[in-house]
């Protein structure tokens, strides 16, 4: 069986366990490539107007491999976390899938839960089905999936730069070069250092976003969140870029949130769609990565002026 | 203490009545209005959804007439509704209003206890023991049924009437009136004459008015001013509209009464094109679609915010249904620019289309 695994969304968290299943299982595996412009248009002419940019280059993956495969994975994924949901779109995900994009093969439709691996295990023994009716060659597929996930490691830590910024935002805006026009090479090229939510420990991630008043039911505002309160109060980066999608309404309650939080420490929100332009992005990174330079020359100067002051 | 709280169509009606009950303080909004959302939008986040916009302009109004402490009604699930309430603090404290928040989540995600305690806070001012909270509460439900079910039979029976724009008439004297008195028993009294007077409006039967259902997202399918009175427009032209999301269903909801009661047939109905919740009212916007084309209706009018997460989704599945159901489905985007001529333009257009329907079908069927 040929079962297609779309480059998009959460892939760039998971997409290593959806391969390793599928392996094991027997499959013939088929990747859709890496994002482009061909997938974009695709995408674009595959989705309902409205969606945001993500979801229609998700669109546009589907559509690309939809007619070499069996069935495409196109995940359900309720929960990631207890009490906590991704977004509405994520919930209904197959749905828009199959009401816009016509010919589809099979898809898997099934719910998954992933806030305790026992969840995960249910959901992922009935997506198996669809495939073997062997039990235990889904568990052992299972087993073997979820060790390559644990040791996979996602996210980017730099340590050899002197600046540092925290990138911020759902991993898919953060991870597809394509969707964000390469920010972390140029940031690279400009001499800074990039930081992912994912190097924030857990422990700080939580209790800073506890501090609201009420609790994120969205896993990555929490983390988004949570993160980028640890590194800019304890800064461990010099400043904060939050890559958004256009009309993404989770990004929109967190960058105010995070803004109120952060004061006036460097907060860039760069937007994508699917206009976004390389130019007008560049030049604001570049104004940016000025800014934080500036002012972290000012504050040397000012705590070498304060050291003077007190040994004399 | 002064309270007040956000528009949503009808809800002020029962506010009112629980407020003057209970004793205590309070400023309703002017009704929501261009200049509420020109505030609203100005001070909001440029990417909030429309609700957000105009909820701010209510608060701003009603803090210019005194007001400081704001009740809002919480509700989680995966969407924006739950989360407003801390930008909304935050915002008015950045524009030096310091308001307190009086938050009522459903029980279900805060606990009993905790509800209780926030309420509490409310009868506390008052002076009068919860006994007295509950009966101006209830009072207040009854009232909102009321009122839904008189502007439920006048967006009906429209399409019907003989004196052309009676019913339009009574909705509006009957809003007029009843906020006009601070006895809520009178206002009851009010409410229930209106009730009669609509049922007794003069009819013409055998008129067979085109028949459409207002289905989407439930802050812009209540909210009349951010849908740009689309009933009402609807009256106008004479034609028959339906919508089912209502302030009293959306409180029996938020009781987790519906799930039990009236949502059942619902479900059923949207279960082949949506088969779980995903938040916000996408599934009951697909069930009422459907049930909509199952019934006869004439179309449906889908209506949400730019950047409406859930209702994207339906929006994506709705084609699917009008293509099965040979149902026409038109969506509505609102934002704070809705411009009135192009917006009226768009569902005349859609009432043609309705027409001319009929009339190939009649020449079709012989009828
Ligand atoms: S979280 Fe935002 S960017 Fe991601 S799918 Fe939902 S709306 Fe789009
Ligand atoms: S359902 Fe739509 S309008 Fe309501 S809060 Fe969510 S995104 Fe905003």
């Amino acid at each position: 069986m040929k079962v297609g695994i779309p480059k998009g969304l959460l892939y760039w968290k998971y997409g290593i366990f959806a391969e390793i299943f599928f392996t094991e299982l027997g499959c013939e595996v088929i990747v859709s490539g890496d994002t482009n412009s061909e997938i974009l248009n695709l995408g674009i002419e595959n989705s309902v107007d409205e969606a945001c940019v993500p979801i229609k280059v998700f669109h546009g993956h589907v559509a690309s491999i939809k007619d070499q495969c069996d069935l495409v994975v196109i995940p359900r994924i309720m929960r990631l976390t207890d009490r906590e949901f991704i977004c509405p779109k994520f919930c209904g995900l197959p749905e828009m899938i199959k009401n816009s994009i016509p010919n589809m093969p099979d898809i898997t439709e099934e719910e998954i839960n992933a806030y305790h691996e026992k969840a995960l295990y249910k959901s992922m023994i009935q997506i198996g089905k669809k495939v073997t009716k062997d039990r235990r060659k889904i568990q052992k597929a299972f087993e073997k999936a979820m060790e390559a996930y644990q040791t996979s490691s996602c996210g980017i830590h730099d340590e050899k730069y002197e600046s540092k910024i925290a990138l911020l935002g759902h991993p898919y805006n953060v991870q597809d070069p394509f969707l964000n026009m390469n920010v972390v090479n140029k940031l690279h090229h400009l001499g800074v250092g990039v930081m992912t939510e994912e190097f924030a420990p857990k422990k700080e991630v939580n209790e800073y976003a506890n501090q609201l008043f009420k609790k994120f039911f969205w896993t990555f505002a929490r983390h988004c969140y949570g993160a980028g309160a640890y590194f800019a109060e304890n800064r461990k980066v010099d400043g904060i870029i939050y890559l958004s999608a256009f009309a993404c309404g989770i990004d929109s309650v967190v960058i105010e949130l995070l803004k109120d939080r952060v004061g006036d420490f460097p907060f860039l929100v760069l937007k994508m769609d699917e206009q976004t332009g390389q130019g007008g992005f560049d030049t604001r990174i570049e104004a940016f990565v000025d800014m934080i330079e500036r002012r972290k020359e000012c504050e040397g100067n000012f705590s070498s002026y304060g050291e003077h002051s007190y040994s004399s | 203490m002064k309270v007040t709280f956000p528009h949503m169509g009808n809800i002020h009606i029962a506010a009112k009545i629980f407020l003057d009950d209970l004793g205590v303080d309070y400023v309703v909004p002017p009704i929501s209005n261009n200049k509420a959302l020109e505030v609203g939008t100005m001070y909001s986040p440029e990417e909030m959804c429309l609700p957000f916009k105009i909820m701010i302009g209510n608060y701003i109004q009603a803090i210019e007439q005194g007001a400081d402490t704001v009740i809002i009604v919480g509700s989680c699930g995966p969407c924006r509704f739950g989360e407003y309430c801390e930008l909304q603090m935050n915002l008015l404290k950045k524009l030096g209003h310091e308001i307190t928040f009086i938050v009522l989540d459903s029980p279900r995600d805060v606990g009993k206890k905790e509800l209780l305690e926030r309420a509490g806070l409310l009868v506390k001012e008052s002076g009068k023991n919860n006994y007295s909270g509950i009966l101006a509460m209830l009072k207040g439900v009854k009232a909102i049924e009321l009122m839904d079910e008189i502007e439920k039979e006048a967006y009906w029976l429209a399409g019907y009437e003989i004196n052309k724009g009676e019913c339009k008439k009574l909705l509006h004297d009957c809003r007029q009136k009843v906020v006009s008195t601070k006895d809520s028993d009178q206002a009851l009294k009010i409410l229930k004459e209106y009730k009669k007077k609509i049922n007794r409006v003069k009819m013409d039967s055998t008129k067979q008015p085109l028949k459409v259902s207002i289905i989407g997202e439930i802050y812009t399918v209540i909210e009349p001013f951010s849908n740009q009175y689309i009933q009402e427009r609807l009256m106008d032209y004479g034609v028959s509209s339906n919508r089912m999301l209502t302030p009293s269903w959306w409180l029996k909801d938020l009781l987790g009464k519906v799930v039990k009661m009236n949502s059942i047939s619902l479900r059923r109905a949207s279960q082949e094109y949506l088969p779980l919740g995903i938040g916000g009212h996408a599934r009951e916007c697909i069930g009422e679609a459907v049930l909509a084309a199952k019934e006869g209706q004439d179309g449906a009018i889908q209506l949400f915010p730019v950047g409406c997460m859930p209702e994207i989704v339906s929006k994506s599945i709705l084609p699917t249904i009008s293509k099965d159901k040979d149902f026409p489905i038109m969506t509505l985007v609102l934002d704070e620019m809705t411009g009135q001529s192009g917006y009226i333009t768009r569902i005349e257009a859609f009432l043609d289309l309705l027409e001319r329907r009929r009339e190939t079908s009649h020449v079709l069927f012989g009828n």
